[in-house]
């Protein structure tokens, strides 16, 4: 039982990141209409910027800036394919597209990043926090717990209460009557971007040096991002921010029951299964009779 | 004086010539009202002009700059203002966050609550919420808070009770009365020839009538005709 505390609290740092990657999959989808599957993988750029940075001897603050600022440029990037060619397109053609993409950032990150030859990630908050019965806390799970909270409650007041919060939701509603009365669309939909982009790639170098820390491994913590995007159905970042929390608990505490800790990867696809199928039952339901 | 200037206009949709050179003048002042059957290309024509689909050929300038090469938000903001087609308010915005979202930081909502001042009590209801005639005051109140030199207006009487509709064509006139030039395209062809000055008609993306609102008004079967084309000539 303690150590399925110990698990779970392991966790948490996981459940942050993945809460924080969940409210900006949210944030791609409701404002720019695009189910981005490239989420952590441009995080993933990010962070190996950092990496690449420390290596090479710059001090951990300004590598870790500068790590944030590749993860923007990378968002930017992203997005820029996205506006100029596939602006237009419908929502599940968008998805596919930003699937190829992955593969396609995937396959030239790990050339890049040296495939699974191991690199040294720092610890960028290093350190136990506190001890809660008994188990220890550390400060990289505190950091994203707090991180993912204050990052979900900025974007809801920065939707509700700024003028260019009030741009991005018109856009969200109606992009061609957005455009129409001269919001500019395109720079917000780039600024959405760049902000989720630099947002990740902080989240994955907090959680990076828990994990195995390859470009595909991490570039694919866009599973657990958009199961926790599902449980607040793309619109709750609330929601998002407690699915995505529960769902490192849930892999904290299946990798400490010995029988099936090898699956904890399989937690994220199975709450995916069970989100679909319990939104799909009303469906059946109405079939069924 | 004309505000809006447009000639020789050809635009396509699906590779399919809809528009087949248009020569138009919007006035200050005036409501030019654009009349023709379904399908004839009115939308098309209004969506060219605010930069939706783009022109294949001909001119579009505003006080005399260039507006075809110019993107949607760009014509915007030279003074082009576009009420498109099926009410298009942002739903989960309430009315004042609709009017303010696009505001310049130098203008306010005055105008937009004197042209309506039905909608200030509907102030914090989202405007998903709201009847199908105040949406269309939100719509149209939207498109003048900057105060633009033109207002394209597309059928923003379609699905309205007359009463409403009769309150709408009251407030296009104001704004012409103030100065703006309004292309107005409707299916009320009479409400819309009572409160307006140019008419044209358009019949399969050409215009076939382009003369005086009043004396078309009289003649309602020079309309239908002209509607219908040779085949009730
Ligand atoms: N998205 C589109 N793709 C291809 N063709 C289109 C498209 N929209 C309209 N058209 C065609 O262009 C022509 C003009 O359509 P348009 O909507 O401009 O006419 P309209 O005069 O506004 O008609 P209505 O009175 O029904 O609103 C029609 O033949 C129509 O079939
Ligand atoms: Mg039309």
């Amino acid at each position: 039982m303690d150590s399925l505390f110990t698990a779970a609290v392991a966790g948490l740092s996981a459940g942050g990141a993945y809460a924080i990657l969940g409210v900006c999959a949210i944030f791609t989808y409701r404002l720019v209409a695009v189910v981005n599957f490239t989420g952590a993988a441009i995080g993933a750029a990010g962070t190996f910027a950092m990496v690449a940075l420390f290596e090479l001897g710059v001090p951990l603050l300004p590598a870790v800036l500068l790590g944030i600022a590749a993860g923007a440029a990378a968002g930017i990037a992203i997005g820029l394919v996205m506006t100029t060619w596939f602006a237009g397109s419908s929502a599940s053609t968008k998805a596919a597209v930003t699937a190829a993409l992955l593969v396609g950032i995937i396959a030239v990150g790990l050339r890049l990043t040296g495939g699974q030859h191991p690199h040294y990630f720092p610890e960028i908050i290093p350190g136990s926090a506190f001890r809660l019965a008994g188990v220890e806390v550390t400060w990289a799970a505190v950091t994203t717990l707090a991180l993912s909270i204050a990052f979900t409650l900025l974007t809801e007041q920065f939707l509700a209460r700024t003028r260019t919060g009030l741009q991005l939701r018109a856009l969200s509603q109606r992009p061609m009557a957005a455009e129409l009365i001269g919001i500019r669309v395109r720079l917000l939909a780039l600024g959405v971007w760049a902000v989720t982009g630099g947002v990740t790639a902080f989240a994955l170098m907090i959680i990076a040096p828990l994990r195995s820390p390859d470009f595909s491994s991490l570039s694919l913590l866009v599973v657990p991002a958009l199961a926790a995007a599902l449980i607040g159905a793309f619109s709750s970042f609330r929601a998002a921010l407690i699915g995505g929390l529960m769902i490192g608990l849930l892999e904290g505490s299946v990798s400490a029951i010995g029988a099936v800790s090898q699956y904890r990867g399989a937690v994220p696809f199975l709450v995916i299964l069970a989100v679909l199928l319990w939104s799909q039952r009303g469906a059946r339901w109405d079939e069924a009779r | 004086m004309t505000i809006l200037s447009i000639g020789a206009l050809q635009v396509d949709r699906a590779g399919i010539p809809v528009i087949r050179g248009v020569d138009l003048e919007a006035k200050g002042g005036e409501i030019s009202v654009l009349l023709g059957s379904n399908g004839a290309g009115k939308t098309t024509f209004l969506e060219s002009l605010s930069g939706i689909i783009p022109a294949r050929a001909g001119f579009i300038t505003l006080d005399g700059t260039a507006l075809v090469k110019l993107r949607p938000g760009a014509r915007a903001k030279a003074g082009l203002s576009h009420v498109e087609q099926g009410r298009t308010v942002f739903p989960a915005m309430t009315t004042e966050e609709n009017l303010k979202v696009a505001l310049h930081p130098d203008a306010d909502l005055k105008e937009a609550y004197d042209l309506f001042p039905e909608l200030l009590q509907r102030r914090t209801v989202e405007a998903g919420m709201l009847s199908g005639g105040e949406q269309q005051m939100v719509v149209i109140a939207r498109s003048i808070v900057n105060r633009p030199r033109v207002i394209l207006i597309d059928e923003m009487s379609s699905g309205l009770a007359p009463v409403i509709v009769s309150r709408l064509m009251r407030a296009v006139r104001q704004l012409a009365d103030d100065g703006m030039a309004v292309v107005l395209v409707e299916q009320f062809a009479a409400l819309a020839l009572a409160i307006g000055n140019r008419a044209y008609v358009l019949r399969r993306g050409q215009i076939v009538y382009d003369g005086d609102c009043a004396a078309l008004a009289r003649d309602p079967g020079h309309l239908h005709r002209l509607y219908l084309g040779d085949a009730a000539a």
